[in-house]
C-alpha cells in the first residue's frame, strides 16, 4: 500500500489526561502514542474504562467537566490540535475530523428533524445555503443506504430503527468530507445483524471515500475485517500494537491473549467453559507499581511487580511492539 | 412471538402519523379527558374575565340597599352581599383579578427564574453558588410572612411618593391606589414564586448539557450559541410548561390568600380572596357569601392542576408506561 509511506495523519505524543476524583487528580491516560496514516484503519481496544474515548474527546476538546489533557501533542494535518482556540478546533471538529458515537438512541436532539441535524455541519462548516444542504443531505442518506433515501429527512429521530440512525449518524460524520472518522464503539448498541451492515457500510465507504478511520471498540473479533493496524489499551497506555493480522496470528501481551481467549469460538470440544480474565482493571490513581496488569496476569514473574515494562519491538519484527517483561520469552518459546 | 411481530408494524405506522414532538404531545393531551376539563374551564375563565362586564347587568359596585344579602334567586344568581352587590357580578370582576394577577406575577416570576436558573445551569462554579444561595434564602422565608413585611414596609412610602407626584403634576394617575397595590401585589408575589422555577430551569440545563445530543452537537462544531438554542433550550423547556401551568393556578391562590389577609388586593375591587374573608364572618347565616367565591377559586385551580397534569403526561410519554 503506498499511503504506508505517507506523512501521519494523527500524530499523538505523549499524551495525558487526568480527571479529579475524590481523592485528588489521577491520570486516566499516560504516555499514549501514536499516529494515524492517510486512510489508514486503526482499532482501538480495550475493555471499559481503559481511557479509549477519553483519548478521542480530550484530543477533539470535548472532555467532560472535570477532565483535562495536561500533557502531550496530537498534530493534525501538521498543526497540533492541544493548542487550537475554541473557534479553531471548532472548525476541526465535524470539518476535518467526524465523530461517530456509541448510542444512536441517545445521540439525535429529540426535537430536531434528521435532516435539520444532518444540514447543520454544512450550514456552519460549509456555509451551504439551506437548499443546496438539503440537497447534499439527500445524497449523503444515499450514500449511508438508507432506504427511502431524501424522504426521510423530515422524519424525527424517534421514527427511525437504531441500525437507520447509527448511518445517519455516519452521514452526519462524513458530510463535511473529513480526513478522519472517529467512531467511538459504533456498534455496541446496536443487534449483532446490524453490527455487521454498519461494520460493512464504514468499511464500504472508506474505499469509496479514502478517509482514514480511527474505530473504538471493545470486541476484538469484530474490527479483524475492517482495520489495518490495532493498538490495545490497558489502565490508559499502550500494552500491544500490531498489524491486524500479526496481532491474531502471535498475540504476545498477556491482556491481548486473554481478550482474544474470551472470545466464543465454534470450533473445539463442545462444552468448554469461556475463557474470562479475572479481576477487574485498577482505578484511576491507584495504579500498581509495577505493570498495571499483573495483579490479573497468569504468566507474571516477579520483575512485573517491581518494575514498569516499556513498549518495545517483539523480536523478529519492527511493527509489532508489546509492554511486557514475559512477552517476548513466551512467544519465541512457543515458536521454538 | 407471533403477537409482538404482528403488534410492531401497527405501532411504528401510529407513530408514522404524528410527525414532531409538539403535535404529538397535543394528541396526547387531547385524549385525556381530564386535561381537556380542565382546559375548558380555563378557556371559559378567561372568556368570563374578558367578557364579563357584558355578560351581567350588574355593575360590581353598584350597591341596591332593598335587596340586601339575599339568597340566590331569578334576579340575582349567585344571590347579593351586605350591601346589596350582585355576587355573580362580583365574582366575574373577581375572575378578572385573578387572572391578571397570575398571569402577570408568573410571568414575572418565570422570567426572573429562567434567566437565573439558565445562567446558573449553564455557567456552573462561583456564578451557580451565589444564584442557589439566594434562591435557597428567598425560599427559606415564609411565603406569607415575606408578602406582609413587603406590604407593611413599602406601602406608605410608595403612597407617599404617589402624592408628591400628584401635587406635582396634578395628573390625577397618580390618586388610583389601585396603582399601589397591584405594584406591591404583583412584586411581593413575583419574589415569593421565582426560586421554584429558578431550580427548575437548572436543574433542565444541567441535566440537557451532558446529554449525548449536545456532545454530539459540540463534536459536529457547532457554535456555542446554535447549541444553546436549538439543543438545549426546547429540549429543557417541557417541564417548564408544566410548571407554569401548575403555577398560574398556584398564583390565583397565593393571590386569594393574600386579599383574605388584608395584604393583597384592597376593597372595592373585587377579588376572590375579599370576598372569601367577608363571607366567612357571615357564613352561619348568608353560607352563599362564603360558598360562590370558593367554589370558584376552587374549581379554577383545580382546573389549572389537571391541566398541568395532563401537559406533564403529553410532554413526557415515556412516564405514562
Amino acid at each position: 500500500m503506498s499511503s504506508m509511506a505517507k506523512a501521519p495523519l494523527l500524530e499523538v505524543k505523549d499524551l495525558a489526561i487526568e480527571v479529579s476524583t475524590r481523592r485528588g487528580p489521577a491520570k486516566v491516560v499516560e504516555h499514549l502514542n501514536f499516529m494515524v496514516k492517510p486512510g489508514e484503519a486503526l482499532g482501538v481496544v480495550g475493555e471499559s474504562g481503559c481511557g479509549k474515548s477519553i483519548t478521542m474527546l480530550g484530543m477533539m476538546g470535548l472532555l467532560p467537566p472535570g477532565a483535562r489533557v495536561v500533557d502531550g501533542t496530537a498534530t493534525l494535518e501538521g498543526r497540533d490540535l492541544l493548542k487550537l482556540s475554541n473557534r479553531e478546533l471548532r472548525k476541526v471538529r465535524g470539518g476535518q475530523v467526524g465523530f461517530v458515537f456509541q448510542d444512536p438512541m441517545t445521540s439525535f436532539n429529540p426535537v430536531m428533524t434528521i435532516g435539520d441535524q444532518l444540514i447543520e455541519p454544512l450550514l456552519y462548516h460549509r456555509a451551504m445555503s439551506k437548499a443546496d444542504a438539503w440537497k447534499r443531505a439527500g445524497e449523503l442518506m444515499r450514500l449511508v443506504g438508507i432506504p427511502g433515501g431524501e424522504k426521510r429527512l423530515s422524519d424525527y429521530p424517534h421514527q427511525l430503527s437504531g441500525g437507520m440512525r447509527q448511518r445517519v449518524m455516519i452521514a452526519m460524520g462524513l458530510a463535511c468530507d473529513p480526513s478522519l472518522l472517529i467512531a467511538d464503539e459504533p456498534t455496541t448498541a446496536l443487534d449483532v445483524t446490524i453490527q455487521a451492515q454498519i461494520l460493512d457500510l464504514v468499511k464500504d465507504l472508506r474505499a469509496r471515500l479514502g478517509m482514514a478511520v480511527v474505530w473504538i471498540t471493545h470486541d476484538l473479533a469484530l474490527v479483524s475485517g475492517l482495520v489495518d493496524r490495532i493498538i490495545v489499551l490497558y489502565a490508559g497506555r499502550i500494552v500491544e500494537e500490531a498489524d491486524v493480522d500479526d496481532l491474531y496470528k502471535r498475540p504476545s501481551h498477556p491482556y491481548t491473549i486473554g481478550l482474544l481467549g474470551s472470545l466464543p469460538r465454534l470450533h473445539g470440544p463442545e462444552g468448554r467453559r469461556l475463557a474470562s480474565i479475572g479481576g477487574t482493571p485498577p482505578e484511576p490513581g491507584r495504579r500498581p507499581k509495577g505493570c498495571a496488569f499483573a495483579p490479573r496476569c497468569s504468566m507474571k514473574i516477579a520483575r512485573c511487580e517491581t518494575e514498569e515494562p516499556q513498549l518495545a519491538p517483539l523480536p523478529g519484527s519492527t511493527r509489532h511492539r508489546a509492554a511486557c517483561w514475559v512477552a517476548g520469552t513466551v512467544s519465541v518459546e512457543a515458536a521454538a | 412471538m407471533a403477537v409482538e411481530t404482528l403488534a410492531a408494524p401497527a405501532s411504528a405506522a401510529d407513530i408514522e402519523k404524528h410527525a414532531s414532538l409538539w403535535s404529538d404531545a397535543w394528541h396526547r393531551l387531547l385524549a385525556n379527558r381530564l386535561a381537556m376539563v380542565g382546559l375548558a374551564v380555563i378557556v371559559l375563565l378567561i372568556l368570563v374575565a374578558i367578557f364579563g362586564p357584558w355578560m351581567t347587568p350588574y355593575d360590581f359596585l353598584s350597591q341596591d340597599l332593598n335587596a340586601r344579602n339575599e339568597l340566590p334567586n331569578a334576579a340575582h344568581w349567585l344571590g347579593t352581599d351586605e350591601l346589596g352587590r350582585d355576587v355573580l357580578a362580583r365574582v366575574i370582576y373577581g375572575a378578572r383579578t385573578a387572572l391578571i394577577v397570575s398571569l402577570i406575577v408568573t410571568a414575572i416570576a418565570v422570567a426572573i427564574g429562567v434567566t437565573l436558573g439558565a445562567i446558573a445551569g449553564y455557567a456552573g462554579g462561583p456564578l451557580d453558588s451565589a444564584i442557589m444561595w439566594l434562591t435557597d434564602m428567598t425560599m427559606s422565608v415564609p411565603n406569607l410572612l415575606l408578602a406582609v413585611v413587603i406590604n407593611a414596609s413599602l406601602k406608605p412610602p410608595l403612597t407617599a411618593w404617589m402624592d408628591r407626584m400628584y401635587q406635582a403634576t396634578l395628573n390625577p394617575i397618580w390618586r388610583n391606589s389601585l396603582i399601589v397595590d397591584f405594584v406591591l401585589v404583583f412584586g411581593a408575589m413575583a419574589l415569593v414564586s421565582w426560586p421554584a422555577y429558578c431550580r427548575l430551569v437548572r436543574a433542565q440545563v444541567l441535566s440537557v448539557r451532558s446529554r449525548n445530543y449536545v456532545t454530539a452537537a459540540r463534536a459536529l462544531g457547532l457554535p456555542t450559541r446554535v447549541i444553546l438554542m436549538r439543543y438545549i433550550v426546547p429540549n429543557a423547556i417541557g417541564p417548564l410548561i408544566v410548571a407554569v401551568s401548575a403555577g398560574l393556578g398556584a398564583a390565583m391562590v397565593l393571590e386569594s390568600a393574600f386579599s383574605f389577609l388584608g395584604v393583597g388586593v384592597n376593597p372595592p375591587a373585587p377579588s376572590w380572596g375579599n370576598m372569601i374573608s367577608d363571607g366567612l364572618r357571615v357564613w352561619r347565616t348568608y353560607p352563599h357569601l362564603l360558598a360562590a367565591p370558593a367554589a370558584v377559586l376552587g374549581i379554577a385551580t383545580i382546573a389549572f392542576s389537571f391541566l398541568g397534569d395532563g401537559l406533564n403526561d403529553a410532554l413526557n410519554p415515556k412516564g405514562r408506561k
